[in-house]
């Protein structure tokens, strides 16, 4: 049994780094070469908070920060603080997990909006605090609002397709303790 | 294995949290480095993007071409109506075609007469498009020849027509082109027929602006925009494109070059502008002095 959850934990861990390398994967075809008014979700952003929420132990901060800068780094993004923002808002979202496990999605949509929001304008100040050029607004608010539009569908693939679900209780975690 | 676990959860908790601002303070490090010496970072990048991307080249090339296959099915569609539209366009091209071979015969004529000599040394290496920039937020391209293949910084790149942009980051397979749409694109312009000069920079939109125009009366849409080389890291005399006021009255260049496909890119081999670093000497009716620099190249005894 223990044997057994242990590969699972470990077989979500990399099912977690190759879906985050899937969909750089699709972002880095050479479909579209022109510049465009808006921008779409950023998914890896959205699986990572989902994941983390309903179980954070298939997402370790080593991988998250791992996903997180490599991602800055194909996606021509300054090197590390999207990284840096995004491992602390999961993580933040680790910690209210076990409180937010009975609540109803509005509120999990509702309390991922607030993380986001956080994370996308300490970007944006800590950009501009450095002096580096900062992205136009409609491409960055673009961005937030289909990540947040994109969460429910988000959800339901971890829920329904992944079978990434919310502990119930009583139920044993991965190292056969109660959760 | 169960037991130990338990365990160690006491110890858990704080060696996470501990991995945890050991993570945020080497972000923080990166996001420093790079902005305290960009250029090694950037390196850096290039050379992952160098082992990452060719790998997925196997998978990235089918799946480009069946979701381009599917969209063009939606052309397939209004096929008649296009038919028609080509065959029309066809006939006109016919008429221009006979216009620029008469140009053509014409210009070489006068070149002849000229006795111009065009730069033997003007050569391109012609790379395949290999993924994008992945992001909305920037404009580039990745393509599949690097430094493996002579290629330097600063390098212009075009398609069959225009100018896409120039080539800023090389590793040893791949290089990233910078297209001009891209916000950290400044490319010197000169403006035909007024001779304005000026600098198309790009603000991420389909058509960049023109920046830095000393008289913009002297400027009519349609003029066009080609590549001035002031500056001296860029070839002069390259198609950007045609000049176009927006609605809000701004001047923009509308891009010569083809941004909805960009698939094979030429990278013209620039050696640098030649500069003249002789001093003129005293002319004498049995020619010019001797230089008393002695180190002046061309001194003749």
């Amino acid at each position: 049994m223990n044997d057994q959850s242990q590969t699972r934990l470990w077989l979500m861990r990399a099912a977690f780094v190759l879906l985050a390398l899937l969909i750089l994967f699709f972002h880095l075809l050479p479909l579209d070469t022109t510049p465009s008014r808006w921008a779409g979700p950023d998914l890896v952003l959205g699986f990572a908070c989902a994941w983390a929420l309903r179980r954070p132990e298939y997402v370790p901060a080593l991988a998250l920060a791992l996903v997180f800068l490599l991602s800055d780094m194909l996606l021509q993004r300054p090197p590390g603080l999207w990284a840096l923002l995004a491992l602390v808002g999961c993580e933040n979202l680790k910690g209210r997990g076990r409180g937010l496990r009975d609540a109803s999605f509005p509120v999990e949509w509702l309390t991922v909006g607030v993380v986001m929001i956080v994370i996308m304008a300490a970007n944006r100040l800590f950009l501009a605090l450095a002096l580096v050029d900062l992205p136009r607004w409609p491409l960055t608010l673009s961005e937030l609002g289909m990540t947040l539009l994109f969460y429910p569908l988000i959800v339901a693939i971890t829920h329904w397709v992944m079978r990434v679900r919310k502990t119930a209780p009583g139920e044993l975690d991965a190292h056969g303790q109660r959760v | 294995m169960a037991k130990d676990r338990s365990q160690s959860s006491d110890y858990t908790g704080p060696l996470r949290r501990l991995l945890l601002v050991v993570l945020v303070l080497v972000l923080a490090a990166v996001f420093l480095l790079w902005r305290i010496d960009s250029p090694r970072v950037e390196r850096f990048r290039a050379q992952i993007t160098d082992r990452l991307v060719p790998n997925m080249e196997w998978a990235m090339v089918p799946v480009t071409g069946t979701i381009n296959l599917l969209r063009d099915f939606q052309s397939y569609q209004r096929l008649t109506e296009q038919n028609l539209e080509l065959r029309s366009e066809l006939r006109q091209m016919q008429a221009w075609k006979e216009a620029a071979l008469q140009l053509e015969q014409e210009n070489a004529r006068l070149l002849d007469l000229n006795n111009v000599r065009l730069d033997p040394r003007l050569t391109f290496i012609t790379g395949v498009v290999m993924a994008d920039s992945g992001s909305p937020f920037r404009q580039s391209v990745l393509l599949n020849v690097g430094a493996r293949d002579g290629l330097v910084d600063g390098w212009a790149t075009m398609d069959g027509i225009g100018l896409v942009g120039r080539i800023s980051g090389v590793a040893k397979n791949t290089a990233r082109v910078i297209l001009l749409t891209d916000t950290s694109s400044h490319i010197p312009a000169i403006i035909q027929p007024s001779g304005q000069r000026a600098i198309v920079a790009g603000d991420n939109s389909a058509a960049p602006p023109v920046d830095f125009l000393e008289s913009p009366d002297l400027v009519r849409p349609g003029d066009r925009v080609i590549s001035s080389g002031d500056g001296g890291v860029f070839p002069a005399g390259l198609l950007i494109g045609q000049v176009a006021a927006d609605p809000g009255g701004r001047l923009r260049v509308r891009l010569a070059a083809d941004y909805e496909r960009l698939e094979y890119l030429r990278v013209l081999r620039h050696h640098g502008n030649e500069k003249v670093s002789d001093t003129a000497h005293v002319i004498t009716p049995d020619g010019p002095l001797p230089a008393t620099d002695p180190t002046s190249p061309d001194v003749k005894p």
